[in-house]
């Protein structure tokens, strides 16, 4: 047997659709979680800073007080800082293991750590393409308010 | 005086036929081609070699159990490829060999991988025209994912006579993807799609490496059980690799392991192709069809790769789409060369890579829906 009549005798045309079809689909199926992958492995590397704010929402806590300046923020500001000038140097959209392990050969002690909270106070941006962007504009705000403090305490102090 | 014609009887010479003397020629051609052209040499020589082994006159090589008496060497070797045990270990050494890191920072590039399985079942369909049955149509078409391991495994299992041609033609194409591929890349693209630079990848976490492997073999082993033994055994292999605790079980599946079943494997695919089972026309139309089903398959990874370009506003470069036939990584350097002619600023590799490993999990499953369902 041959030809047309073949095919249509071992169901040929069915075999070939059957097969592309699931070809596709367990490709599609398989990119479409790979692609979701490193999202799902962000939030699961930062799930305490989510539990904290999840917390927060549920329990109505809303803080209506700017932060004090505390030496808390104070480190924070300062690792601001130092990450602005990791970032101006490495370019932008930048990888978060490329930047924590340039952190840590400038000699950034807790270089983790550092990355995670400066992603919780939106600092460093997801651009949704598995990069991230540093928030410039937040980075100033919370500058200037360092600045702020600073020449309000040299004023507070003079004679 | 009988013992001196007994024993000229038994030699080479006094059995010599055509058929086998042809088969020693194509062997010595292939061989030649492995070692001087250097095309696939880890496989094609023992590959070669087997074939001048098995097709000497009154070989014993091959010959099975008689009488209380042993069978030759190759036929114990043989029952490796048989019972489907060579070309899964295959795959371990090539998955702990293999970085998927491409793939999983571009993961869309599995689509280009799927694209280029396309000409396995259209080689089915025109197999079936001609007059070939099913099993052997599916093991044929299977030539066109550029798979070695792939092909051997799905044609040990459903077509075991057509073995030695299926093998040959299959990595006869891998070794000369260099001169099949670029023709048709160039004549399915425009120089401005070939210049185009692609965005960087981003860097994958160990997590997302380790993962990898675990999430396909959940989603591929749920779809489809069959394709199992060879995905199985690639993830496995990956999975050594990237775990970072069985430094030793990856180094002995990329090393020695690997080597001692390309030996094997080799040197009893080519013991399969003797004179008898060779020299028909049924190996014609499986040369021929195997290079139709490469060709397709290159053809439609690179149109897959042409609409995910107009669909991103040209920010993939069609050319990666002929690195979804498996062929790894010799597609993808083909894909290299190609892009770097027309701009030589540009470096695919690292691109190409995610299709062409995209390929070797495409054509894994298209086997695997072969023996689904034939």
């Amino acid at each position: 047997m041959k030809g047309l009549d073949a095919i249509l005798h071992y169901e040929g045309f069915t075999m070939a659709a059957l097969g592309i079809t699931v070809v596709f689909a367990s490709l599609v199926v398989l990119a479409l979680i790979v692609s979701q992958l490193y999202k799902v492995l962000f939030l699961w590397e930062n799930r305490k800073l989510y539990y904290d704010k999840a917390g927060k929402l549920i329990s109505g806590f809303k803080s209506r007080q700017p932060t004090p300046a505390g030496p808390e923020s104070e480190g924070l500001r300062e690792s601001a800082r130092q990450f602005s000038l990791l970032v101006r140097i490495m370019g932008e959209p930048f990888s978060l293991p490329k930047l924590i392990r340039t952190a840590e050969i400038t000699g950034i002690s807790h270089a983790h750590c550092t990355v995670s909270r400066l992603i919780a106070v939106n600092l460093i941006v997801p651009d949704q393409k598995g990069f991230f962007r540093w928030n410039h504009k937040a980075c100033e705000r919370l500058l200037q308010k360092s600045r702020e403090q600073c020449a309000k305490d040299q004023y507070l102090m003079a004679p | 005086m009988d013992k001196f014609f007994y024993f000229i009887n038994q030699t080479g010479f006094a059995n010599l036929d055509l058929s086998s003397l042809v088969m020693m020629v194509i062997a010595l051609f292939l061989l030649y081609l492995g070692i001087s052209k250097k095309y696939e040499p880890l496989l094609l020589v023992p590959i070669s070699f087997g074939i001048l082994l098995v097709n000497f006159p009154l070989s014993a090589l091959m010959a099975q159990p008689e009488n209380g008496q042993p069978g030759g060497l190759l036929h114990y070797l043989y029952l490796g490829i048989e019972l489907g045990i060579y070309p899964p270990l295959i795959f371990l050494g090539i998955g702990a060999l293999t970085d998927f890191s491409p793939l999983i920072s571009n993961p869309k590039t599995l689509l280009l991988g799927a694209a280029a399985q396309v000409g396995i079942f259209v080689t089915f369909l025109a197999m079936l025209a001609l007059g070939f049955t099913d099993l052997e149509a599916g093991s044929i078409g299977i030539i066109g994912g550029a798979d070695g391991p792939t092909a051997i495994y799905l044609s040990s299992q459903m077509a075991p006579h057509l073995l030695g041609a299926i093998s040959v033609a299959a990595y006869s194409y891998m070794a000369l993807v260099p001169m099949i591929q670029p023709p048709i890349m160039k004549l399915l693209t425009t120089k401005q799609e070939r210049m185009i630079v692609m965005q960087e990848l981003r860097e994958t976490s160990k997590r997302e490496r380790i993962l990898f492997p675990i999430i396909v073999i959940l989603v591929t082993g749920l779809f489809l059980p069959t394709a199992l033994p060879l995905l199985g055994m690639l993830m496995l292999g990956n999975l050594f690799r990237e775990c970072g605790v069985t430094d030793r079980l990856s180094k002995a599946a990329q090393n020695e392991l690997n080597n001692i079943i390309v030996i094997f494997l080799g040197i009893t695919v080519g013991a399969k192709c003797s004179a008898e089972y060779f020299l028909t026309v049924e190996t014609i139309k499986i040369l021929v069809f195997g290079l139709v089903a490469f060709i397709i398959g290159t053809a439609a990874g690179v149109l897959m790769g042409k609409i995910m370009c107009r669909a991103t506003g040209g920010k993939v470069n069609p050319l990666i789409g002929a690195a979804g036939v498996s062929a790894v990584p010799m597609s993808a350097r083909v894909c290299q060369a190609v892009g770097q002619k027309d701009n030589p600023s540009n470096f695919l590799l690292m691109f190409a890579m995610g299709p062409n490993v995209g390929g070797v999990i495409g054509s894994a499953i298209a086997a695997g829906i072969f023996l689904a369902v034939l």
